[in-house]
């Protein structure tokens, strides 16, 4: 298992993304699949970052761990802030994709746990009052 | 990682005013997205234009701007479009839905 950890701060976001692609390289996972890891693993971190403890109450920080796996990799994201909610109460009654919508009705946000629904395998979302939890699994294309 | 790092570019022309972007659109370089386009967003006279040809990555939070944009282009009835979408960036648009409304734009 690899482990990084990084201050809960959206400039660290970018270093998980590098520290990734390194990792899922060499467990041959393709270009596209390495894009799809990318994304949903920096929405993770986004959510860590914008709702984990903040920087007035000193910042907090996020533990993500690269677990190789026989068919794939499983990567866990896990910030020590409160609770928070999966879905933004705003967009609970709209769920992507989008379509149908009037453009002013659009949500602004809430995408983020959609989209690592959709490029991931496996997505588990655990909240209790020492933090969160996002564990993340992809599998390698045979 | 150099050549990853967001990178703005803006132009001016009769008609329009074109924001170009490049590198990775992530949540660290929100702010400095939102001055390029505070001074532009109320400009009903210009098309505003946003090329992604050299956009290496984008997320959630890139695309919920792209979203405001188009709501708020939308509201002052003025127009404004995405161009050059590379495929990468064009299949997250498909898979969140948002490129049914690129398409259209807000063009008049």
């Amino acid at each position: 298992m690899i482990r990084l950890q990084i201050p809960s701060h959206a400039d660290y976001i970018d270093i998980v993304r590098v520290c990734l692609y390194g990792i899922a390289s060499k467990l041959s996972f393709s270009y596209e699949d390495i894009e799809d890891m990318k994304v949903a693993v920096s929405e993770a971190c986004t959510n860590a970052v914008l709702h984990g403890r903040p920087a007035e109450e000193g910042f907090s920080l996020i533990d993500i761990s690269f677990q190789p796996t026989e068919a794939g990799i499983t990567i866990i994201v896990k910030n020590d802030g409160p609770p928070f909610e999966h879905h933004d109460s705003e967009t609970d009654e709209i769920s992507p994709p989008l379509q149908g919508i009037e453009i002013s009705e659009l949500p602004v946000g809430g995408l983020g746990l959609y989209l690592m629904e959709a490029l991931m395998d496996e997505v588990t979302v655990q909240s209790n009052e020492n933090g969160t939890e996002v564990i993340l699994t992809k599998y390698v294309s045979q | 990682m150099k050549s990853q790092q967001f990178q703005i570019d803006q132009k001016e022309t009769r008609d329009s005013y074109m924001i170009s972007l490049g590198g990775e659109l992530d949540l660290s370089v929100v702010p400095q997205l939102r001055t390029a386009l505070e001074p532009v967003m109320d400009r009903t006279d210009l098309n505003l234009v946003l090329n992604l040809r050299e956009l290496k990555y984008i997320d959630s939070t890139g695309i919920g701007i792209i979203v405001s944009i188009l709501k708020y282009r939308d509201g002052i009835n003025a127009p404004f479009s995405v161009t050059e979408i590379p495929p990468s960036i064009q299949r997250l648009f498909d898979l969140t839905g948002i490129s049914g409304y690129l398409s259209e734009g807000t063009e008049k």
